[in-house]
């Protein structure tokens, strides 16, 4: 029979899935471009700990299905394998982003200043809360269209669930180099991150079902809330 | 033009968002008691918007046809809300309560709780000055002979109760011996009836009289000599009118 070699090295690095192969001691032997940007957000000695766990208990290779988020990464499954006492491969699966079931009809949207939008609705929140707050906004950003009666309606909630939160820190910013696909073109993003010690978690439905009208990705955690808005032109 | 003046951090709060969103086509509302000064604070920051109360259904359908901008007060009287399409509207409407609280949240971006008059004290002060100033001028009372601490606030329907109990008392301040025979001769023309109505409404003349006595000079023998009646008949009567 006759043999092929493939170099599959180039697939591996252009996946976006992250891949990293460790050394026995913890090392990184490799790691592809996706999981070059997941460290940013997540130590090694985390990663490593999670294929120990989860490898199989002689050589070989098992997948496990499971939740992971790091940042704005979330994960559905791992993969770990060892064919040797030296080396351990984990792969993790990137969860598909689920396009939003709601059409966004950009004509009926109006240029907007998202600062002002944002400043409205801290008023509105010192108007029932004491909570220290603090914003750090790129005053840079240029107005873009939104459906400003439910983003605002958004934001009420988003601030609302850190009613009762010691102090909550307000981060607005261009996402650079991420885009997303509206009415078939691309467009940049804008990420509002809502961070505190802990906020209430009773109203992220209707959080979600708001953001998914404005085409918003939200990612609701135990202590934020992240959202990425389209900065539709 | 219509002014509004607060000491309130809540309704500082309030304004600054109003004035932030004010080119904004988004839907608020204001949700507080009666007589607390929801509408006036919707006119003066909305000096152009036009204005429809909620207790016309139809009128409010037909005003969102014509404007952009409007004001709808009494929301929580309009028999249908949910029919009602704010999109890409300006609204600012007002309710003296909430009522249903899951259609508010669905339909108003911005959801505001106006304080009572009672937790702005500093507002009563401004209104109390304001309204006494207003009831001078129209009953034609010398402002200066008026000792404001004297006069008591009732807050009970904010600023109604407010105005009325200053009025009230102003008034009787103004009223003078003829203008009090006068009222009573009105009072006693409508009810004089029956056998007995002398002593029915003896009463009239004897309980505050009695009363204003013991209040100015505390003694019952003291007081009997300034009326220059018996110390029994004074007892008598005080038991008679139930005067503590």
């Amino acid at each position: 029979m006759n043999t092929t070699l493939i170099n599959f090295e180039a697939f591996i690095e252009w996946d976006t899935n992250p891949f990293i192969l460790f050394s026995n001691l913890g090392k990184i032997l490799y790691l592809n471009n996706a999981a070059e940007i997941l460290f940013g957000y997540v130590s090694q000695k985390e990663l490593y700990n999670i294929a120990l766990s989860y490898a199989t208990q002689d050589f070989g290779y098992r997948s496990t299905t499971l939740s992971l988020t790091y940042d704005s990464f979330t994960f559905h499954s791992i993969t770990v394998g060892y064919e040797s006492e030296d080396q351990i491969s984990l792969r993790l699966y990137n969860t598909p982003r689920i396009a939003s079931s709601h059409k966004l009809e950009t004509n009926k949207l109006i240029t907007t200043d998202i600062n002002i939008l944002l400043e409205a609705n801290i008023a509105l929140f010192k108007t029932k809360n004491t909570n220290p707050l603090s914003l750090l906004v790129d005053q840079d950003l240029p107005a873009f269209k939104i459906d400003q009666n439910n983003f605002s309606k958004l934001l009420r909630k988003v601030l609302n669930t850190f009613r009762s939160s010691d102090s909550i820190d307000i981060t607005l910013k261009l996402l650079i180099g991420q885009h997303v696909m509206i009415e078939g073109k691309k467009e940049p993003l804008v990420q509002l991150i809502v961070l505190a010690n802990g906020r209430y978690a009773d109203t992220d439905d209707e959080i979600r079902t708001l953001a998914n009208i404005s085409q918003i990705k939200c990612l609701l955690s135990e202590k934020s809330i992240r959202m990425e808005v389209p900065l539709i032109q | 033009m219509e002014t509004f003046f607060t000491t309130s951090d809540k309704i500082h709060h309030i304004i600054k968002s109003f004035n932030l969103t004010k080119t904004l086509f988004v839907s608020s509302i204001i949700i507080g008691e009666a007589h607390t000064g929801k509408k006036t604070l919707a006119r003066y920051l909305f000096p152009d918007a036009f204005v429809v109360s909620g207790e016309d259904q139809d009128a409010v359908q037909d005003a969102l046809e014509k404007h952009d901008e409007l004001i709808i007060s009494d929301f929580e009287k309009l028999s249908n809300p949910s029919q009602l399409n704010f999109d890409n509207k300006r609204i600012i409407a007002t309710a003296n309560y909430l009522g249903n609280a899951s259609l508010i949240d669905d339909i108003f971006a911005f959801i505001y709780m106006m304080p009572t008059l009672k937790e702005r004290p500093d507002d009563v002060e401004y209104l109390k000055e304001l309204y006494v100033e207003e009831a001078c001028n129209t009953l034609m009372i010398d402002k200066d002979k008026v000792t404001m601490s004297a006069l008591p606030l009732n807050l009970s329907l904010n600023s109604k109760s407010l105005k009325k109990s200053l009025y009230l008392d102003l008034f009787k301040l103004a009223i003078d011996k003829k203008e009090i025979e006068d009222i009573m001769y009105n009072y006693l023309y409508a009810s004089l009836e029956g056998k007995d109505a002398y002593k029915i409404h003896l009463g009239l003349y004897e309980r505050p009289l009695i009363q204003a006595g013991l209040d100015k000079f505390g003694s019952q023998l003291q007081l009997s000599q300034v009326l220059g009646i018996n110390r029994n008949t004074l007892r008598k009567k005080i038991h008679e009118h139930n005067i503590d």
